[in-house]
């Protein structure tokens, strides 16, 4: 009958209509719901609030970072006593704005979610964080910086640890509700974390990925005669001020920073190689941090062995964070295994037991120890007698890599990646003034060396 | 013979099940110390299973057709007094006296759904109520929440387009039957003469701004002529003056453009027209897929909460799975529904199931839908679980309707028991 065949395919329609509503709801949860709850007008984030005392941090020397205070009538004030030093690391916790950074991705510890125990009272403590950021070095950080744009990372190679990490422009969050018009309507971005999200152009600090595919692809030997510029199909590309070179072989054109020498490798090795190498390095992979990072990738939907030439000097499609800047040049520094970068030590409870600590782990087994110190001793001759000499610490041998990367309308963005002791690496230190406009061996290379003396001689 | 059915084993396990969620619900949210351990919860508790138990073994006793509905329409009541008792407990209690009478209305529907035979010759009647309705209305409705279609007598208020609903779907069940098979003045054919009727009463809606009724009317009226109407051009022509209209709903009316605004991107303004959307989407967001628990949540937040958006507290509270349960509930009712039509062998009874079918499963989900942000939200009850009335008293009434209309099929060459 076929009333009734017409009447079951309405009752399929109304089916998927039903199966509609419950795959939403579930993609919903699965995808979007933690966004949404963490919206500011969600109100039942601040519930968890009214009956405990908001957790403090401690710089890694123990220093306090921030704390919630509590006044007579209840009403409870976040302070950050180091001001705007921390803004782009813990971020602000807000009534009004929501909170970031890591007080919004350590919400959990710092109400003290998972404590059991019954509440007696009204302001049950609690967890605390201890960051593994050192304070005067923060500070230290920051007045190299001296008002710049950019950003500074400074890490342990072996552990992973963040050591510095500085972003400017900056806020302050103590007074961020009152602020908070400005900040929106400044065109340079204050709320933009550069060192964690942030993608610039790495520049020639770069060519340390693509010396590692070379020695992977076995072609250490080979020896070029440098012109001074790249020409191939339509892409042209000088070398920094147009300096020709000469018969050079791979390192002397690492030392000098030649990009005839590494766009003609990238070229040559092509596109699959190029992009296995990045990866290899954890380009175009997400990078799970304390708090939230963008992610490094190469930005071409099909990428030809031109492009491939341009990426290997820094260029074209590829961006970088300077956060993973720093995370390359220590997996050098640390045999070829990239570490993954943590901010918290440990979580204390109020009484100073630890309930939570981070233990180090390798993030990317990126390269074999024998490409590694191949890298390496080609970046230490870049600080003994290359474009990075202004890196060099009296009694201790540095291994680095400037960069001066080009931007698209805007003035070049000076980079410096290196680490020291370069036999028994302590600390790596990436720098980056945006559109600063000068060459990163004579600007961002001298604020990473005294970064690195003064954490070396403390 | 009554009492051997009672006592099978196929009749009793699911009342069993449902007892249980009753005892475990009601006993969950009493031992909350959040409410101070208020008896009046057990007793809005007993008071549900009470009337589930009466009306079940009426059902199973007088052989009325199918037993699963009323099962599962008693497990949506349970799960939405549970949520009421937790909102605000004298909602709860006056939703238990909607109750009551919303099960004498089911049984009243059904006896005289069941003994009446000259339902497919009043065509005139539906459409001649169904437009004094909104006349009424119109003349002496109050706006509530932007659309004018309530209606106070005394203490009592409720909404007349819930009952031109199903008159309106008996209406277009004459012509679909083939019962009204005279032209309308001698020259208007019944085709046309249903398309008229249907266009009138969109109108009057539009009137109203009832949104959400006039979606569910116009897709009852494409629905029935989907299954029924051999002109397939007629369907066509419908649907394009749908898209018509609601582009130029869209286009000119402020009311629509608000909707849709807000369904597309509500955070904008969320302190505003958002708010409502964003609010119930915080509470789903913080349930996970487990809930937070019955009592734990927080559904005063969402404006509406007891009516419109309890979806959205059945989802903090019980979590998505739960909410997915609920709309499985829902889904598993319009089913055994359509089985109910496509068994009735009389045409009439079979179009009065399909159609009410139909509405009972579109106002569903366009609810449910709006709630979760998956389409334009437009403000309409969630049948059985929602607080209020006219909803519930008139979901009683239409599956009074569909349960006579299994009866008859269950009954089909037997002595009827009835007359």
């Amino acid at each position: 009958m076929n009333t009734n065949k017409r009447i079951i395919r309405v009752l399929v329609v109304i089916a998927l209509l039903f199966l509609a509503l419950a795959s939403y709801l579930l993609w919903f949860n699965m995808f979007r719901a933690k966004e949404v709850y963490t919206n500011s007008y969600n109100r039942r984030q601040w519930e968890s609030e009214q009956h405990i005392k908001r957790g403090s941090i401690y710089s890694s020397e123990g220093e306090l970072l921030a704390e919630t205070r509590i006044s007579d009538d209840g009403t409870r004030t976040r302070r950050y006593p180091r001001g705007r030093l921390y803004s782009h690391v813990i971020g602000y916790s807000s009534q009004v704005y929501g909170k970031t950074l890591l007080e919004m991705s350590r919400d959990a510890d710092l109400v003290g979610k998972g404590n059991i125990g019954i509440s007696i009272g009204d302001n049950r403590p609690g967890n605390n964080l201890h960051l593994t950021v050192l304070d005067y070095l923060q500070e230290y950080a920051y007045d190299q910086l001296d008002g710049r744009h950019g950003a500074i990372v400074a890490m342990e190679p072996t552990t992973g640890q963040i050591l510095a990490m500085v972003s400017l422009p900056d806020f302050d969050p103590n007074t961020i509700e009152d602020d908070w018009e400005g900040i929106m309507e400044d065109k340079s971005s204050p709320f933009l974390a550069r060192a964690t999200q942030g993608l610039y152009p790495p520049g020639s600090t770069y060519k340390i990925v693509t010396s590692a595919a070379v020695y992977e692809n076995g072609r250490t030997t080979e020896t070029f005669d440098d012109p001074g510029v790249f020409k191939q199909g339509d892409v042209e590309v000088n070398n920094y001020g147009g300096e020709a070179f000469g018969n050079i072989d791979i390192k002397t054109g690492f030392e000098k920073s030649s990009n005839y020498v590494f766009c003609t490798l990238g070229y040559e090795m092509g596109a699959e190689s190029v992009r296995a190498e990045a990866e290899k390095f954890g380009v175009n992979k997400d990078l799970e941090f304390d708090i939230p990072t963008s992610k490094s990738e190469i930005q071409y939907g099909r990428m030809t062995d031109l492009d491939a030439a341009l990426v290997s000097i820094g260029q074209g499609g590829l961006v970088m964070t300077p956060l993973h800047v720093a995370m390359m040049a220590s997996a050098v520094a640390n045999g070829g295994k990239m570490m993954k970068p943590y901010l918290v030590e440990t979580v204390t409870t109020e009484n100073g037991t630890i309930i939570g600590q981070t233990k180090p782990s390798v993030l990317y087994e990126s390269v074999g120890p024998a490409c590694a110190s191949y890298v390496r001793d080609m970046m230490i001759g870049v600080v003994e007698e290359g474009t990075g000499t202004t890196a060099r610490i009296d009694g201790i041998t540095v291994a680095g890599k400037t960069g001066t990367a080009e931007t698209e309308g805007g003035e070049d963005h000076a980079w410096f990646v290196g680490y020291a002791p370069a036999e028994n690496p302590k600390i790596c230190v990436a720098v980056l003034l945006e559109n600063n406009g000068t060459p990163g061996g004579k600007t961002a290379a001298p604020i990473a060396r005294n970064i690195m003396r003064r954490f070396l001689n403390e | 013979m009554g009492m051997d059915r009672l006592k099978s084993a196929g009749y009793r396990k699911p009342a069993y099940l449902l007892i249980l969620l009753n005892v475990l619900g009601f006993g969950l949210l009493f031992i909350n110390k959040e409410n101070n351990y208020n008896l009046n919860i057990l007793y809005t508790g007993a008071a549900v299973l009470a009337l589930f138990l009466v009306m079940y073994t009426a059902l199973v006793l007088g052989r009325m057709g199918d037993k699963f509905i009323m099962l599962m329409v008693f497990m949506l009541i349970s799960i939405g007094v549970l949520l009421l008792c937790r909102i605000n407990l004298s909602y709860a209690f006056r939703q238990i006296i909607w109750i009551l009478v919303g099960g004498a209305v089911f049984f009243i529907a059904y006896f005289v759904y069941y003994n009446v035979k000259v339902w497919s010759k009043l065509w005139y009647l539906y459409f001649i109520g169904g437009t004094l309705l909104f006349l009424i209305t119109l003349v002496f409705g109050t706006t509530v929440y932007g659309s004018r279609n309530w209606i106070s007598i005394g203490p009592i208020s409720f909404q007349p387009s819930e009952i031109t609903k199903i008159l309106f779907i008996m209406c277009l069940a004459c012509y679909t039957s083939g019962s009204w098979s005279k032209p309308l003045l001698g020259k208007v054919k019944p085709k046309w003469a249903a398309l008229l009727i249907t266009y009138v009463f969109v109108g009057f809606l539009v009137l109203q701004r009832d949104w959400g009724t006039i979606l569910v009317m116009f897709s009852i009226y494409l629905f029935m002529i989907y299954v029924y109407e051999p002109d397939k051009k007629l369907l066509a022509l419908n649907i394009c003056a749908l898209v018509i209209i609601g582009l130029l709903g869209w286009r000119f009316l402020y009311h629509i453009q608000v909707r849709i605004a807000n369904w597309i991107d509500p955070w904008s303004d969320i302190s505003n027209r958002g708010y409502q959307i964003a609010q119930s989407l915080f509470a789903i967001s913080s349930g996970g897929y487990f809930g937070r628990g019955l009592g734990n949540g927080s559904p005063y937040y969402i404006p509406l909460v007891h009516s419109d958006f309890i979806f959205a507290a059945i989802c903090e509270e019980m979590g998505v799975f739960g909410g997915v349960a609920v709309i499985l509930l829902f889904f598993l009712i319009a089913y055994r529904c359509f089985k109910i039509s496509i068994m009735a062998s009389d045409p009439f009874d079979k179009a009065v199931s399909f159609g009410v079918t139909v509405m009972f499963a579109l106002q569903t989900f366009i609810i449910i839908g709006g709630v979760i942000k998956m389409i334009p939200l437009t403000g309409i009850t969630l049948p059985f679980v929602s607080y209020g009335g006219t909803s519930v008293v008139i979901s009683f009434a239409s599956m009074g309707i569909i349960q006579a209309i299994s009866a008859k099929t269950e009954r089909k060459g037997e002595p009827d028991e009835h007359k």
